[in-house]
């Protein structure tokens, strides 16, 4: 697949058809981190496997990569349907973005442990892209289907926090919050959290606090959690970006779960679809806007 | 001939310590993670007394805390009652960090006691002890000895111990302070221990502060800090980063001014009120972070602000950090 993806990218590149091509590439340190490519002789320092777990979606919104010209990205069947949102939220123009999806099993996280979101992954094989690199036939995992994850892995861990009593469950969330240091990487490896100014940075006057007390924290936490609620994807990029090893999926997966349970609405899979949050229906049971 | 302390008389100092004092130790997290944390007398059991453990955070925050209060006001008519925040008494031990967390202390000590003398940092240092654990193993990330540190570093250490196979530890004091805290509670013993090979040296720090000069817009940073994502995660559990911000909390008639951390990695850090931000991209960021550690820094205080501890290379979200952005450098140069 590796080699598939280096001359899909030196075939793009020289086309013209991309003028960077955003992968994964070996760092120095022996990570495995983002490499812009825009030479098309540069297309061997493209790697793919199974350390390849950021989501390369952030970068499509930066300014400065968006300066390079016309981008190609490579995907996780999880990443591209951040692609699908930020297209549906018009943060991107699609047919600008050349999308290679990867058919992924599962990935590692920087400490080299499975990542835990891969459990409940239904999205193997990349949807909405342009190319796709990889057989279906060599996903290992156990096919899943989409209602059955939310019994599996995250969403069995987030089961037996709901049936916790409040008192215990309030007090588990104040340890985990507690670490918080306000450092903002999960808004800032969330390929949707691409507000120019997000809320947090408003400081005339403070909206959020940005002490790292439990207050603040609280604060900070929830208030993201809202702002992805219909829209986070499940790529689980905040997690894995938290120095402090919270577990932030459990409060995105709460609003997927709820999205999808209550509203029938699954972020990122259905390109032109409307965004849950900020559109209405003349059935809305709420009756302040009719 | 050597000074040993028993597993069990190092949790017997922990735990006499901690009843009058405040005890800071590395912690196994419920999630995985090893952080330092104040630990009460019945929680000592769960210190992690080892070579190898690397936190997810800093012992700075425990001379820096990541936010504090300064003063707090109650404003009656057009009368403010101010009151000062209370003055840091209580003896604090950091027991058990790594060699290259306290040898960022005397790094910061000139920051904190330049011009204005920081009295909230400056008491701290003055109430505290450190005693490191001599490393045994180095990962990857680690660069102390592209930085005059080692994995045996005294700097900023009151003592340090030293693994022995048998799970006791070999002392040996830096400091007053440091043989104070071991006064009896050590006997002789045969063994000396042992740090681990200190880890490859990558780049060398002066080429670096000479070469920062005058490649102000040099191209590389712009190609090669791409990948930074804006976080401010490596300042954060950098050990020497001390950047902070001043914010007046609560309403108009009551509240409170604290200092938070603050990070250079922000759009916000630099953006002035009429919107202009005269570090406009994330290059000029990641470079203001280079430089002010590599060059600014021992231009005014005499030393580089790092200790090559790698904490901001294991956590990058993005791969990034001092260690491989200089070793980028020092390839480029050569080439």
């Amino acid at each position: 697949m590796q080699k598939q993806l280096q001359q899909l990218a030196r075939r793009l590149l020289t086309d013209k058809k991309a003028d960077v091509l955003i992968g994964y590439g070996l760092m120095e340190n022996n990570r495995v981190g983002a490499v812009f490519i825009t030479d098309p002789d540069e297309s061997d320092r493209l790697i793919w496997n199974d350390r390849c777990a950021q989501n390369l979606v952030v970068y499509l919104t930066r300014p400065e990569v968006k300066k390079l010209g016309k981008a190609a990205v490579v995907v996780k069947g999880c990443d591209a349907k951040a692609v699908v949102v930020l297209a549906n939220e018009g943060q991107i123009v699609r047919e600008n973005v050349v999308v290679i999806g990867m058919v992924c099993d599962q990935v590692k996280d920087a400490q080299g442990k499975s990542c835990a979101r891969c459990e409940i992954c239904v999205d193997h094989v990349a949807s909405n892209v342009d190319e796709l690199i990889g057989e279906e036939s060599s996903v290992a995992s156990p096919a899943l289907a989409r209602t059955e994850r939310f019994t599996k892995g995250k969403f069995e861990k987030l089961a037996k926090l709901r049936v916790m009593p409040a008192d215990e469950r309030l007090a588990w969330w104040k340890t985990e919050l507690s670490r918080c240091v306000r450092c903002y990487a999960c808004r800032q490896s969330c390929p949707l959290c691409y507000c120019n100014v997000c809320v947090a940075d408003k400081n005339r006057p403070i909206r959020i606090e940005t002490s790292a007390t439990l207050s603040g924290n609280f604060a900070w936490n929830i208030l993201r959690a809202f702002h992805l609620a219909g829209r986070c994807v499940g790529c689980g990029a905040c997690t894995a970006a938290c120095p402090a090893g919270i577990d932030l999926d459990l409060l995105n997966l709460t609003l997927v779960e709820a999205a999808e349970k209550d509203f029938g609405h699954i972020a990122g899979v259905e390109p032109g679809a409307l965004p849950l949050i900020g559109t209405f229906s003349e059935d809305d049971k709420e009756d302040f806007i009719q | 001939m050597s000074r040993i302390i028993t597993l069990e008389n190092l949790s017997r100092l922990a735990a006499d310590f901690a009843k009058t004092g405040t005890l800071v130790a590395p912690v196994m997290a419920e999630n995985g993670r090893c952080f330092y944390q104040r630990l009460a007398v019945e929680q000592i059991d769960r210190a992690i007394f080892s070579g190898k453990t690397k936190a997810a955070n800093s012992i700075k925050e425990f001379f820096f805390p990541r936010h504090e209060l300064l003063c707090s006001f109650v404003r009656t008519g057009n009368d403010v009652e101010l009151t000062d925040a209370p003055e840091f008494t209580t003896p604090q031990l950091i027991l058990g960090c790594r060699p290259c967390e306290a040898a960022a202390l005397p790094i910061l000590d000139p920051v904190f006691g330049w011009d204005y003398q920081d009295r909230f940092f400056q008491a701290r240092r003055e109430k505290s002890i450190v005693v490191s654990i001599a490393c045994t193993e180095a990962d990857g990330d680690c660069f102390c000895s592209a930085l005059d540190g080692s994995p045996e570093n005294r700097a900023g250490a009151d003592a340090i111990l030293y693994e022995l196979p048998d799970g006791a530890f070999e002392v040996r004091t830096v400091s007053e302070k440091g043989i104070a805290l071991f006064d009896g509670r050590t006997s002789e013993g045969e063994h000396t221990g042992k740090a681990c090979e200190p880890p490859q040296k990558t780049f060398d720090a002066e080429k670096v502060r000479v070469w920062l000069d005058g490649h102000f817009d040099d191209l590389f940073w712009a190609s090669q800090t791409l990948a930074c994502v804006g976080c401010g995660a490596c300042t954060m559990v950098c050990p020497t980063c001390h950047c902070f911000d001043i914010v007046d909390e609560g309403s108009f008639l009551k509240g409170r001014r604290v200092k938070n951390w603050d990070f250079c990695q922000s759009a916000l850090f630099t953006l002035h009120a009429s919107g202009h931000n005269p570090r406009a991209d994330q290059a000029a960021r990641q470079r203001q972070r280079i430089m002010h550690k590599f060059s600014i820094y021992p231009e005014k205080f005499g030393c580089v602000l790092c200790t090559g501890c790698g904490n901001c290379s294991r956590h990058c979200p993005a791969a990034l950090g001092v260690k491989p952005l200089l070793e980028r450098l020092e390839k480029m140069k050569d080439a």
